[in-house]
């Protein structure tokens, strides 16, 4: 829901079928006459899409109109008297309509996927006689491969167009395209090759008939056979809402409905396409126990028991801190509270970490600590509506797809001015740009986004000065700040970002212009060493110009991983509690001493790179595991290999044998996302509901249960009966975590914390905050590399997903074609990357989004390359950072005789 | 043969006019375009061609005026004119004529419209086959320009007017004024639905006035010898001034041939196409373009203006007359219209496309005597069915010479499926399926 209210509109009465209604000036005929409950039929129509008006079909009767209108492309006029199911006109010209659409339909309904879903199959069925009078040939086309994922069907193509539209309007790729002329028209990808696109599934979902389908399940079933289980995606944080379609326990694939979720039915490569991974053959099936060099099967009991008295055995002997904890985002908000609590509770440590360290948490800290709340003080909703909004450190549609098309739907359709800061060309490509849409767009190297806010900041300062209201309460503050960009020399920033200082004032006019502002903040920013600074002072920008405690305006940060936010405010970390409130809050420790009738560990807690040092010193013994993989994702410069190894008693709950896993003493096997009920909290915070599809694979089940029954076997048991049960427990401790709704009502800026932060807390780190940084810049042969995330990926995880796995299957380092063609370099050719890490080969892909100077690497794929990063720990948020480094590049010799 | 003063192709009758810019100068050009700069105001201009009743020449006849009437006046951004010289319609070649032979004079028409709508750009959509027409456009725009008619500074009026050329890639339905704009935004070539109309959201969405190269060209005469004058010729109130007939077909001498309006297809026909080319008497003719619907040598009499036609059943349209002897079969000629239909439909709406490929199919059955009784009464239910049901115009064009000639010949398409009957070839000839 928008934080700011809506506009009220006019209102007009019309007539539909004898109903009259009210509604607001501009509807279309269509809409109106869906609110009285009449259905007109339609194929090109989408509520999403701008009229069309091609397929005729809702052609209906207006009273001083000439002839019948499309009452898809009509708006409503005062006093308007329509006719739909009352005309015989309008019948007589469905049922044409019908007769010219099925004269070249093949009537394939029997092998068609649609078939029992189909709004051809359907109108015919209620407005068109049985017998067809078309008596000539029909029209074939001939049959070509379309895409490893999707097929088309040309002959059942009713050429609505709304497969191209929708690629077009809403996704901004323009894959498609329609090819031909008359009833020989069809559908093909831009050009002579195979679909290369981002492989939405939107052209699948919008096909009203079988032209285009899934390649993922076809012919494996007829959908009224399907059961249908209503979820939210595991993947990334924008927490989508999708369906899944399962037949005797398989996943047979993904939808969503328009106007459902946060994704309002649109969705992504990895929610449409990357289902599949609980079906995977890999998956941990059993639980298994090692014996010397292997692993041998045993019962749950076997496996629970060792575990337990494994554990018991050692916070007997070196305490409970000898024990610690890691678990993923990806994981519900019940297991993680239970994990937390079992920990603390049980084993009587806070030496505990999530996924949410590595990224998430330095916006999350930062919003913490400005605004009072862990949560964006703004929802999807604002975004649409924003008049400015600003993008800095992230490749959105990548990282954040669904995201990424709220944005694209405030600029392309509502007229939002864009204003992005991301190492990023603007350049077309198979996948959208979203550079392409700005309005000013800063192109900057990947490690130098900080100092283009700092430069976009110092425009804003010196051209608008400190904001009016804020002024007075805290001109300290502002005058700081002022003082501290002042300082800053404009000939060095301009240097350093590339850009001059006349296009850093006009976007920072446009910027000061904006009434409802939000600044999405990425990756490239969160993950990057000093990533939390920069988050803050984009928080000081919309203090410092007014917009802060405005509703519709804020910061947000963009979650990585399903439920990053969740594991936050679960307390899935070692220094905050449930709530996200710090460790030492005596009120909540009191009351979660009431609740859980256990006392909660008083020691400071440890984040995973404290717990890793403590590892290597060998007062760690003994670590479980919950989904985490670090053997396979932390550089070895980390020194995360001999840290493991020291280790007594390893447990891994996992869904597959990860390198972490293969060094494991017990591996028990735990449900994925479609297999368990709980909840998810997205990145704009908001509750919702994760429903079981199938059941888990083998013997597997939900991380939650695996500690409590732990917990019995350790003589302190934490019984629930199900997830709802723990539910009601998490919901009696923390207000904030019931399900809302369908939209989250975003928390307002605590204003106390805010003047507090303004009337002096921020000096504690502001020096560090509003400093250039002095260091060597790279040499001008050298490349800069960055891991980045792809979009037909999330993590490790989304690699068992063999439909992801068809469209990208192995990384490539890419870099700006004329870069390339500046170090003679072809598209395929093999190099080798030398820094003093060490070196590797990879392999050379083009891409022209990229700036030159610069390399990137899907990050999914870093089992080598991982080895040039050397890594950092952030101060303020102590994560582990890896993102970037320096490389010479070396082509790699081709021998005489091999193949290039 | 009565004598009628040519006015647009008046200097190109001339012996030795080249079209160059000195001759069109020499023959009084640009005379009215340095008028309506000195002395009127946009609105007068638009005023003035209000009252000259000009219509349409491109096939619609919407009065002229009245169209730019429609362009708000206070628009802040840009404004456009498209000449759609797309002319495409089969038996119609009279503005390819008016281009190649005169350039300067549509041209100085254009530049007069964009002084009165306000629009600073104007484009030519040209059809993509007039090569030569393209050249010839460019060159008159050049010399235009440094004769200082075009550009930065018309004229020292301190307007700026500049005139480009959009070559079309092949479509009939770029003719369409919708399809055009979207060709010329660089999209597929689709007719838009609607309203809006393009006077309010056109080129780019902006204002734009669509118009044939025709009516462009009478502009200038219409301001150098006044409404009052143009408003006195042809058949006044509705249908006023000349129009350039193509006339082909069966007759001695085919050709353009500007006449006022109102003169019966008789005169036209026999007068100035001298009649039959042989012993065969006329069998049937269509008035304006192959969207018009056949008449017969019952029409002969029939004014040639708007009102007359409409009363008539078929219409003025392009101004493209084609003439049949006796011996030509309709259903011959219907099919082979239905064919360019079938092939230039663009797909974009459901009857239009699946109704031209399926009447092709019919009247292909028909003329190779595999028609079947129905098939007549099908094809009149098509027709209904697409007749303003589709997103343009098309649709309507496309049954005219269908239903025209069921209506006037619907016994030579009763022979044809009786013949079929005859010989046992009715129907559709289906594989038979091997038990």
């Amino acid at each position: 829901m928008a934080t700011t209210d809506e506009t009220q509109t006019d209102l007009v009465t019309v007539t539909i079928d004898g109903k009259s209604i009210k509604v607001p000036k501009g509807t279309l005929v269509i809409e109106a006459a869906r609110q009285v409950g009449v259905m007109i039929p339609h194929f090109c129509y989408h509520p999403k899409l701008d009229p069309d008006a091609n397929c005729r079909m809702c052609l209906v009767e207006i009273e001083k109109m000439p002839r019948l209108q499309t009452s898809c492309s009509t708006p409503v006029a005062e006093g308007m008297v329509v006719k739909s199911g009352s005309s015989e006109q309008v019948e007589t010209a469905r049922k044409s309509v019908l007769d010219f659409i099925l004269a070249n339909h093949p009537l394939d309904c029997p092998v068609c996927d649609q078939g029992g879903r189909c709004d051809l199959q359907d109108f015919s069925h209620e407005y068109t006689a049985t017998v067809s009078r078309f008596s000539e040939l029909k029209r074939v086309f001939q049959k070509e491969y379309f895409s490893p994922l999707i097929e088309t069907q040309m002959n059942r193509c009713v050429q609505c167009l709304r497969c191209v539209r929708y690629c077009d309007q809403v996704m901004d790729v323009k894959a498609l395209a329609p090819v031909g002329r008359g009833t020989l028209t069809e559908i093909k990808a831009f050009g002579a090759h195979e679909l290369d696109c981002e492989f939405c599934g939107g052209c699948v979902q919008i096909c009203p008939v079988g032209a285009i389908t899934s390649r993922m399940s076809m012919y494996e079933f007829r959908p009224w056979m399907l059961k249908r289980t209503d979820s939210i995606c595991g993947y990334c944080g924008d927490g989508c809402q999708l369906t899944y379609q399962t037949k005797n326990n398989d996943l047979i694939e993904v939808s969503s409905t328009y106007g459902s979720g946060r994704n309002n039915g649109d969705l992504c490569a990895r929610g449409y396409f990357g289902y599949q991974v609980s079906e995977h053959p890999d998956r941990l099936k059993t639980p298994m126990i090692r014996e010397g060099e292997s692993f041998r099967t045993v019962t749950w009991e076997e496996a629970l028991e060792h575990v337990g008295q494994s554990l018991l055995a050692i916070k007997q002997k070196h305490g409970p801190d000898a024990i610690a904890g890691l678990i993923t985002g990806r994981c519900t908000n019940e297991d993680l509270y239970v994990f937390q609590k079992f920990m603390r509770g049980i084993i009587g440590t806070n030496q505990l970490d999530s996924s949410v360290r590595s990224g998430h948490l330095a916006g999350i800290k930062a919003l913490q600590r400005v605004q009072g709340t862990p949560r964006w003080t703004v929802a999807f909703e604002d975004i649409l509506e924003a008049d400015v909004l600003m993008l800095v450190g992230t490749n959105v549609t990548e990282t954040n797809p669904i995201t990424g098309l709220k944005v694209k739907e405030a600029v392309k359709r509502r007229g939002a001015r864009l204003i992005t800061i991301e190492a990023l060309e603007p350049a077309i490509g198979t996948i959208s740009n979203i550079s392409n849409l700005a309005s000013y767009h800063f192109s900057v190297r990947a490690d130098r986004i900080h100092e283009a806010v700092l430069g976009f900041m110092k425009s804003v300062m010196e051209t608008h000065g400190v904001d009016q209201e804020i002024r007075g309460g805290a001109a300290g503050f502002g005058n700081d700040i002022f003082s501290r960009l002042s300082g800053m020399p404009w000939s060095k920033l301009e240097q350093m970002t590339g850009y001059e200082t006349s296009r850093f004032a006009e976007a920072a006019a446009v910027f000061c212009q904006g009434k409802k502002v939000v600044v999405l903040v990425g990756q490239g920013v969160l993950r990057s060493p000093g990533g939390y600074g920069t988050t803050m002072n984009l928080l000081d920008l919309l203090l410092l110009t007014g917009k802060m405690p405005r509703p519709g305006c804020g910061v947000a940060p963009l979650a990585e991983l399903n439920n990053d936010q969740g594991a936050f405010e679960m307390g899935a970390v070692g220094e905050a509690l449930p709530g996200g409130v710090p460790i030492d809050h005596a009120e909540t420790r009191q009351a979660l001493t009431r609740a859980w009738e256990r006392s909660i560990p008083a020691t400071p807690g440890a984040s995973f790179p404290e717990i890793l040092g403590r590892m290597k010193a060998g007062t760690i013994k003994a670590l479980l595991m919950v989904g985490e993989n670090p053997l396979g994702s932390l550089p070895p410069s980390s020194g995360v290999e001999q840290a493991m190894q020291k280790l007594e008693f390893l447990v891994c709950q996992e869904a597959f044998r990860t390198e972490t896993a293969g060094i494991a003493h017990v591996l028990l096997p735990v449900a994925t996302a479609a297999e368990k009920d709980g909840t998810f909290i997205n990145t704009e915070g908001h509750l919702q509901t994760v429903r079981k599809a199938v059941e888990p694979a083998g013997e597997s089940r939900p991380d939650w249960e695996v500690f409590s029954a732990l917990s019995v076997m350790m003589d302190d048991p934490m019984e629930y009966l199900d997830v709802r049960d723990i539910g009601k427990e998490i919901r009696n401790l923390l207000p904030g975590t019931r399900v809302l709704g369908p939209a989250p009502m975003p928390p307002k800026p605590d204003s106390q914390t805010v003047q507090a932060y303004m009337a002096g807390e921020y000096q504690r780190d502001v020096a560090v905050r509003y400093r250039l940084p002095e260091g060597p810049e790279p040499a001008s042969d050298e490349l800069v590399l960055v891991l980045t995330q792809s979009l037909f990926h999330s993590g490790k995880f989304s690699l068992k997903a063999n439909g992801l796995i068809k469209v990208e299957s192995a990384g490539r380092l890419y870099v700006n074609p004329q870069e390339a063609g500046r170090r003679g370099l072809g598209e395929g050719d093999r190099v080798a990357l030398h820094n003093s890490q060490g070196s590797v080969e990879v392999t050379i892909g083009f891409r022209e989004r990229i700036p030159s100077g610069m390399g990137v690497f899907p990050e999914h794929f870093d089992g080598e390359i991982c080895r040039l990063f050397p890594y950092t720990v952030d101060p303020e948020t102590k994560s582990l950072v890896w993102k970037s480094t320096v490389v010479r590049v070396e082509p790699v010799p081709v021998l005489p005789g091999s193949r290039k | 043969m009565p004598v009628y003063e040519p006015i647009l192709l008046k200097n190109m009758e001339q012996p030795g006019y080249t079209g160059s810019l000195k001759d069109y100068e020499q023959a009084g050009g640009y005379q009215a375009l340095r008028k309506v700069l000195k002395e009127y105001a946009p609105e007068a201009v638009i005023e003035a061609v209000k009252k000259s009743g000009l219509r349409g020449r491109g096939g619609a006849g919407f009065p002229t005026g009245v169209k730019w009437g429609f362009i708000p006046k206070d628009h802040p951004g840009p404004k456009y004119l498209c000449c759609n010289a797309d002319e495409s319609e089969p038996g119609t070649f009279k503005d390819r004529q008016l281009m190649e032979r005169d350039p300067h004079q549509m041209l100085e028409g254009m530049l007069i419209t964009c002084y009165a709508i306000g629009a600073e750009t104007a484009y030519i959509y040209i059809r993509g086959e007039f090569r030569l027409g393209a050249k010839i456009l460019w060159r008159a725009i050049d010399e235009a320009k440094a004769a200082g008619y075009v550009g930065d500074n018309v004229l020292g009026s301190g307007r700026t007017i500049n005139v480009y050329v959009h070559q079309g890639a092949g479509a009939y339905i770029c003719g369409e004024e919708t399809a055009l704009l979207e060709s010329l935004e660089g999209k597929r070539g689709l007719p838009r639905f609607k309203p809006p109309f393009p006077a309010t959201h056109g080129l780019y969405q902006k204002p734009t006035v669509v118009n044939n190269v025709e009516t462009m060209a009478n502009i200038p005469h219409i301001i150098n010898r006044g409404w009052e004058w143009f408003a006195s010729i042809g058949s006044p109130p509705k249908s006023t001034g000349t129009r350039v007939f193509c006339l082909s077909g069966h007759v001695k001498r085919p050709g353009n041939y500007e006449v006022p309006m109102g003169i019966p297809f008789r005169e036209l026909i026999y007068e100035f196409g001298g009649g039959m080319r042989s012993e065969k008497p006329l069998k049937a003719f269509i008035p304006g373009g192959a969207s018009a619907p056949f008449l017969t040598p019952e029409h002969l009499d029939v004014k040639m203006d708007f009102e007359a036609l409409a009363l008539a059943g078929s219409m003025l349209g392009s101004g493209g007359v084609t003439v049949m002897e006796e011996g030509t079969s309709m259903v011959w000629a219907a099919l082979r219209l239905m064919e360019f239909f079938y092939h230039e439909s663009c797909g974009k709406c459901t009857p239009c496309r699946e109704g031209s490929s399926w009447l092709v199919q019919i009247l292909q059955r028909i003329w190779h005597k595999r028609g079947q009784s129905g098939d007549i009464e099908l094809m009149e239910e098509l027709c209904r069915n697409i007749a303003g049901r589709t997103v343009c115009a098309f649709g309507e064009a496309e049954v005219g010479p269908v239903l025209s000639t069921i209506k006037h010949w619907r016994h030579e398409y009763e022979s044809l499926i009786q013949e079929s009957a005859v010989s046992g070839r009715g129907g559709r000839e289906l594989p038979v399926l091997a038990l």
